[in-house]
Formats: C-alpha cells, structure tokens, sequence
C-alpha cells in the first residue's frame, strides 16, 4: 500500500489524485489576456484535472474571473480583449484559428455570483439551452429537464411546479436552477464564478455539497472569495495576484503550508 | 479580511501563545523542583508539587478551550492553522511534563527516612539537560525560530544516554545486592520519567520547525545525522 492510500484510509477521504494529474482536461501554456492597454493575466501556465474541482482564490483584480472567462471564450465580447498563449482544451487549443466557438460553449457551462434564471417557467429555463442546439422532442426534453434538475438536487422541491417561473424561486433554489440550467447541454466543464456569495450559509452548503457531487460527471473550476469555502471544496487550489499565477497545487497543501510565502500571507489575512 | 480581524487574529493567538509559555513554565517548575526535592529528600516540596499540579491541568484546558474557540471564530488557515493546531498538542505535551513531576514527588515520599543506596549524580544532571531543553523550546516557540527548536533535538539524545547510564548503574547494584531493588526500582521510575519529560520537548520542538516552516521534522533524523 503506497503512503497516499494510507493517508487516504486514514482521512476517510477518496483518493483524489490518483490517476487524475494524468489525466489533464485543461491546460495553459504561456497565456496572456489583455484588456486593451491593461495587461490583466500574464504568462499562466498549468494543468488542470478531469473530475476534480479547481478553486480559484485571490484578491479583487487579480485576473481569476478574467482568467475563467478565458476558457469559454466569453472574453470574446468585451472590446480590445486580446488573447496570447495557448488554452488547452482535452489537448486542442481554443483560441486556434476555425474553433467552433459555439460548440466549445456548449462543452463548458457557467455559472455566475447572482443567480440569473430567464424570466420564463423553470421548465423552460432548463429545456432553452437543449432547444437552441436542436432538441425538440417533447420526451426527450422531458427527460433532459428531470435529470438535470437531479443533477442539481432540486427536482424534488420543483417537481410539481414546473410551469411557475424561475424567479419566483428562492435565491439558492435560484442558483440550482442555474446550475440545472448550465448542466443542461450536458457540459464536460463547468466554470463558476463566486457561485455561493449571493447565498445564505444554508443554500451555500446545498451548493457546496452538489459540487462535490457534480465532480464525478464534470471538471468544475470555481473563483470564490471564501477560502473556507475553498477548502472545504477544492482539490486543487490556484492563487492568482495582479494577474500572476503564484501558486497552484493541491488543496490541502495550499491552505496549511503553501510554498509561497505571498499565498501564505493571502490566506491568512494580512493583505487582500 | 480586513485589517482588524487580522489584528484581532494576532491578539487572540497572542493571549493562547502567552498562556502556553507560562504552562511551560509552570510544568518545568514542577519537574525540576521534584528532582530538587528528591536530592533533599524534602518532603515539604514533593507536597507542593503534587498540590500544584490542579492549576497545571486547569491551565492545560483553558489552553484547550481558547484553541477551540480561536478555531471556530477565526477559521485560521496556514500558519494560524498550524499554529493553533500545534498549541493544543503542546500543552498536552507539557502537562504529561508536569505529571512526571507528579510522580517524581511520589517516589520523595516513598523514600521519606531512608538512604540512598547510591549518590544522586546523573539523575540531577538529566534535570539540568532537562532544563536547558525547556528554556530552549519554550524560546524557539516565543521568537518562531525554528533553528533554536533543532538544537533541542540534539539535547535530547544527550538524557537518553544519561537514562542508559542511569539504568545500567543501578540494574548492577541489584544484581549485587537483591535487597536494593525497591529503590533501584523507583529510582529507574524517575530517570524514566526524566527520560520521557525530554521526548515530550521534542515533541514540542518538532512542532515549533513545523509551524515556522510548514514542514514535519523527526528529531531522530538530526540524531542520526549527528552520529
């Protein structure tokens, strides 16, 4: 028995590493993001793992949300922004020349601080992504909208009112519809930025739980202002300053003895 | 997080860190004076120390509750993390210390109106390691000096020897004479328990290292390294 599955019967905990770190889903080499003049992620490099959940920490400013917005090409709308550097995506670079933008949406989903259903019927909200890429059987879509909300452990609050709108729904009900919603085109990844901070502590951990549930079927990578939350979520962990990545590595390693002497300092509050 | 709770952090710590020191203190006290009494055999002292030893325990858990309450108020993580997580585990380790003095004071009373069968001589000087250890620990903890807390390993490898020594002499005298085995017998009780005081030191200066920084140390490493 190697040290790591000693540890892991010890903690009680999967063993989360084993395999995964071969298996990388998205990787940067050398990537730069500028908003015009404004010089905002430089030269990040690393590789992050299928099926494992990736939290992004660092002060205002510091390019993480810049950084996610990279990987589903939302950066694309924001004038002037400019990307360099390589975005790898199961090996394919998405900023290459002919990629299917619409397509790569569809493999990554998001999922953002305010929870933002369409004002439309929860039904709807769900079944809007799978119709706008081409799914219009009744059942099939039926079946989309069961597992999907199951996906997001919300079904059985909903079920029976399906037809009401998503915004009559409670803030954390809100953020799984959400959720439910960006699962919904069946993603391989999903991005969420600070998807918690609008909550109260009981939705957060609903949320907090359902991502850990989420992490077998898809690679989560999530920005959050709440390193317990990081913590208490994450496999890995990347900190991000002034658009510098400075330390990524494990979780467990990060937040009880990072290398850096700047992500020490982070994590325990005396700047940022 | 703002500056104030940062400041808040350190003041919290601060009140723990200080109650440790003083823990330390405390239970050194307590060792030391057992053995001073022993060499006297001062019945008055081992009393006191074994009198002593309540507010030891009650300092020990106030050390405890302060450490959980800092965790669920703070949710400290790194160094906070490891400091924090490594106090409650010292004072632990210090109030075995302060037990050990317990125990040394029982053997005093044990030999009320006897005389030893040989001259204290090593059994003194393991106290005096003993204290130089403690000094050194309880700094290495107070000034984050992680250098200052390898030194104590080596310290220790100097009461093991003095306990072999110890043991050897008097294994000797009763295979001599049989009618000294009573006090041989208490006498290795309290080099053993010298013997252990020292490990739980190292126990503390190993934790030291790793709070300042983040990494785990064995002192048998540096031991071995010596040798």
């Amino acid at each position: 028995m190697t040290n790591i599955a000693v540890s892991s019967v010890i903690t009680g905990r999967e063993d989360r590493d084993a395999g995964t770190e071969k298996d990388v889903h998205i990787g940067t080499r050398g990537l730069d993001l500028y908003y015009g003049e404004a010089h905002v992620l430089k030269s990040v490099s690393f590789d992050m793992y299928r099926s494992s959940v990736t939290a992004f920490i660092g002060p205002s400013g510091c390019g993480k949300s810049s950084f996610i917005r990279c990987v589903n090409r939302m950066n694309d709308f924001i004038a002037g922004a400019r990307v360099t550097g390589e975005l790898l995506v199961d090996g394919d670079d998405i900023y290459a020349p002919g990629t299917d933008v619409i397509a790569l949406r569809r493999r990554v989903g998001m999922v953002f601080q305010k929870p933002n259903p369409f004002p439309m019927s929860i039904y709807d909200n769900i079944a809007y992504g799978p119709r706008l890429f081409g799914v219009t059987d009744k059942d099939q879509l039926d079946d989309i909208v069961r597992r999907s909300l199951e996906w997001a452990a919300l079904w059985e609050e909903v079920q029976d009112k399906l037809g009401s709108s998503g915004t009559g729904l409670s803030g954390g009900q809100q953020q799984r519809l959400c959720i439910a919603r960006a699962i919904a085109t069946e993603p391989e990844i999903l991005l969420m930025d600070e998807p918690t901070s609008a909550l109260d502590p009981l939705s957060t951990a609903r949320i907090e739980e359902l991502i850990r549930d989420l992490k077998k079927d898809f690679t989560v990578v999530i920005v959050t202002h709440n390193m317990q939350q990081a913590a208490r979520i994450s496999d890995y962990t990347a900190f991000f300053l002034m658009g510098e990545l400075i330390e990524y590595g494990k979780t467990s390693k990060i937040f009880t003895a990072p290398d850096e002497a700047r992500t020490g300092d982070y994590i325990t509050g005396r700047f940022g | 997080m703002t500056i104030d709770t940062r400041k808040q952090i350190e003041a919290d710590f601060n009140e723990i860190s200080r109650m440790l020191l003083k823990l330390g203190n405390m239970s050194g006290e307590a060792l030391t004076r057992s053995v001073w009494a022993l060499e006297r055999l001062d019945m008055a002292t081992a009393h006191a120390v074994i009198e002593g030893d309540d507010p030891l325990d009650d300092l020990t858990e106030w050390i405890e509750e302060k450490c959980m309450a800092f965790g669920a108020r703070h949710q400290p993580l790194g160094r906070d993390l490891r400091a924090v997580l490594s106090t409650m585990h010292m004072a632990v380790d210090l109030e075995r210390i302060g037990d050990y003095g317990v125990n040394i004071s029982r053997v005093v009373l044990a030999l009320e109106g006897k005389s030893f069968i040989k001259p204290l001589l090593d059994i003194p000087r393991m106290s005096e390691v003993f204290s130089e250890m403690l000094h050194c620990t309880l700094n290495a903890y107070d000034t984050s000096d992680p250098e200052m807390a390898k030194r104590v390993f080596m310290m220790d490898g100097e009461i093991d020897a003095l306990e072999k020594q110890v043991m050897r002499e008097l294994f000797t005298m009763v295979l001599e004479r049989a009618d000294r085995f009573e006090q041989a017998f208490l006498l290795i009780g309290v080099a053993r328990a010298l013997e252990r005081a020292g490990d739980h030191l190292t126990n503390i200066a190993e934790r030291v290292v790793y709070i300042c920084t983040g990494k785990s140390v064995r002192a048998s490493d540096f031991k071995k390294r010596k040798q």
